[in-house]
């Protein structure tokens, strides 16, 4: 992997894997059991400048390649997916926000985001609507003063909600999906924590519901029509790249405790690392970690380049490392024995938490579908390049 | 691309799009975004597209189904962007 990394790169991701080492892992599995990161450790994020990554430097934000925000969020992913999932969501928003805000949305939002001032949340499931957009009854209808809207509607499982000072908040006005942001302290928004979930307990998950909530025009963001085509996209794209970086980190934790604890552990005269069925797993985990930061890689840096490939990319990045990640945490399992069972051992947690990046940001099954189709069309247009030109 | 010239915008943009719908037949002037003719990826797809190949950048106040509904509409847009600026 870090042959592929230019010098700052790699120098950038020897400071994450510190900032992880040192404020990340000692805590999240007292972070897991509080169901909640504590502000102090938002404030250690935002300090880092981490919460800013991808915000340009003109907005207070680190400015930095999104290859290096992968790192970021492998890095952090290693120890902890919850607390890098605070980063996946801050990404969604504020990169929404940078390709769609208006001058003064910009100006407004995006240095509060990038300092960590103000935690974003993105709420687009709904009890009854997840990747179905077309399913969503969250309704914003005119109210007659300035342009605003009034906001009705529920929303699920959105991550950071415990926490999150703005909510961008999608839903159909007169059936013409829009995007607006919502503040946390707007009247008749009534945010109500989710506990208990298999894994990512830490990330803030919470249910939103909208009673009459006045939108100032001002908060819509892009124009009515465009949410779930040109808004959504951007952010879900995001959390995308940074959902399949994460889980390649907790595959990369996987097989580091798994090693460690194999080369460590003794079974009679001979080391559980000497047992072939164990280095099969092992094999399995190292092969699969390779496979999974290359694909990270590539969708990072097809965005950095700007390439229309790049959400394809992402899909395949992200439908690789959940799974693979969800594979290794049920090896590191198995590898540990009963003291992988125990929540004293990470891979407990890891293995929660793999199962969760297979669902968000779209579950395997949705990447399934959307791949299924882009592949399909890859080999249409191969054909069509063999055939002969149609006659004028 | 050396030029802002009409023909040459639409036929680039023409070679994307037919490369990216699931009919073998699309006339310029075809509804893009008729259901079952892209998949859902095709609206962001399009739009790095032509800010790549071009050097545009599609903002909020672009956001109109005009400017992208077909290869017409979607090369009227581009050279309107271009605005007589070589590409």
């Amino acid at each position: 992997m870090q042959t592929v990394l230019t010098a700052e790169q790699n120098r950038r991701y020897a400071e994450f894997q510190e900032f992880a080492a040192a404020h990340v892992a000692p805590f999240a599995g007292d972070w897991d059991r509080a169901q909640q990161v504590p502000p102090s450790a938002i404030a250690q994020l935002s300090r880092a400048g981490y919460l800013g990554a991808t915000i340009p430097l003109q907005f207070g934000g680190r400015g930095w390649d999104v290859v290096t925000f992968g790192l970021l969020n492998e890095a952090l992913g290693r120890s902890d997916s919850a607390f890098t999932g605070i980063l996946t969501v801050q990404a969604m928003i504020s990169m929404a926000l940078l390709k769609w805000g208006t001058g003064d949305q910009r100006s407004r939002w995006l240095p509060a985001l990038a300092r960590g001032e103000v935690i974003g949340a993105f709420a687009l499931t709904e009890p009854e609507a997840g990747s179905d957009l077309q399913a969503m009854t969250t309704q914003f209808r005119r109210s007659g003063r300035d342009g605003g809207l009034i906001l009705n509607g529920e929303k699920k499982w959105i991550s950071c909600g415990q926490m999150a000072g703005v909510f961008l908040v999608f839903g159909n006005l007169e059936q013409e999906p829009t995007a607006c942001l919502v503040p946390r302290e707007s009247d008749g928004f009534e945010i109500e924590p989710i506990q208990d979930l298999l894994g990512f307990r830490a990330a803030g998950l919470a249910r939103l519901r909208f009673h009459d909530v006045a939108i100032p025009a001002a908060n819509i963001i892009g124009k009515p029509g465009f949410a779930f085509s040109h808004v959504a996209p951007v952010g879900l794209h995001y959390g995308r790249i940074s959902t399949a970086c994460s889980a390649a980190g907790l595959l990369r934790g996987c097989l580091e405790e798994s090693t460690d604890y194999a080369a460590a552990r003794k079974l009679g005269a001979q080391r559980v690392a000497d047992l072939g069925m164990i280095q099969s797993m092992i094999a399995r985990m190292g092969a699969d970690l390779d496979a999974a930061q290359l694909l990270c890689w590539s969708a990072c840096r097809a965005e950095d380049d700007h390439l229309p490939e790049a959400l394809t990319k992402a899909f395949v990045a992200k439908y690789f490392a959940s799974q693979a990640a969800v594979r290794a945490a049920g090896s590191a399992v198995q590898i540990h024995g009963a003291a992988g069972c125990h929540e004293s051992s990470p891979v407990a947690r890891f293995y929660r938490g793999a199962k969760i990046m297979e669902i968000i940001e779209g579950t395997t099954q949705v990447h399934e579908r959307i791949l299924g189709q882009c592949f399909v069309q890859d080999a249409v247009k191969r054909q069509r390049a063999r055939l002969p030109p149609m006659p004028p | 691309m050396s030029t802002n010239d009409p023909s040459q915008v639409k036929e680039v943009i023409r070679g994307f799009i037919a490369n990216s719908v699931n009919i073998d037949a699309l006339g310029d002037d075809e509804n893009l975004f008729e259901s079952g003719i892209v998949n859902s990826l095709f609206a962001m797809q399009l739009m790095t597209f032509i800010e790549r190949k071009f050097g545009i950048e599609v903002g909020m106040d672009d956001l109109e189904i005009e400017n992208f509904k077909s290869v017409s509409s979607t090369a009227a847009f581009v050279l309107k962007k271009l605005g007589g600026r070589p590409v």
